[in-house]
């Protein structure tokens, strides 16, 4: 398992989700991607992608002035 | 033709219009549903070929702020939705005859092919129609 970092910080929905996308397609199955976004959009988003999609959330937590959000790939 | 598929019909030139069908189109696409945009009228103008940001990108009042913030660009946004989901985009075939331009005057690989109205609101006739 590896764990990839992507920093989105300055994009605005829907950047951060499709760059995470991107990444998710470049991964192996049970790796994980950390995103920093500071849009507040695409942190009540993604987790909305990842649970419709039938990834994995691993977690998400608010920093400063942005937040970091772990995918799993599922599938 | 799957029920869920989602199809817009874009024919505002506004910046904003443009910018909601590419978010709508490119989350869609990335979302597993199945989405097919229908480029029509003015709309046509701003993905002609080269223009540049400030050509392509006018009107409505959201246009300054997007383009300020650095919103995603629409064009980008429509090409990540083909490279990562089901996303088919087609130029009226009117709105080309009236400009006297063929498929070459648009910008390259967005668009699978021009179709006609009659045939778009055929496919459309079980899904889920917007337009913008």
């Amino acid at each position: 398992m590896t764990r990839e970092k992507i920093d989105a910080r300055g994009a605005f929905c829907p950047g951060p989700l499709m760059e995470l996308i991107a990444k998710l397609k470049l991964v192996n199955v049970g790796d994980e991607i950390e995103i920093l976004s500071s849009d507040k959009g695409s942190a009540n988003d993604i987790p909305e992608w990842v649970k419709k999609v039938h990834h994995e959330m691993v977690g998400i937590s608010q920093q400063d002035g942005y937040w970091s959000i772990v995918v799993r790939k599922a599938k | 033709m799957a029920s869920n598929t989602l199809y817009i019909l874009l024919c505002s030139g506004e910046h904003e219009k443009i910018q909601m069908a590419a978010m709508m189109a490119s989350v869609a696409a990335v979302s597993e549903r199945p989405v097919e945009v229908f480029v029509s009228m003015n709309a046509i103008n701003a993905f002609a070929k080269g223009a540049p940001a400030d050509k392509r990108y006018y009107g409505g009042a959201y246009s300054k702020l997007l383009k300020e913030k650095k919103a995603p660009d629409a064009m980008m946004l429509f090409q990540q939705g083909r490279e990562l989901g089901d996303l088919k985009l087609w130029a009226c075939s009117m709105a080309l005859d009236v400009q006297g331009w063929e498929l070459d005057k648009l910008e390259d690989g967005l668009f699978d092919d021009a179709l006609g109205l009659t045939k778009f609101l055929s496919d459309a006739e079980n899904g889920q129609f917007v337009t913008l």
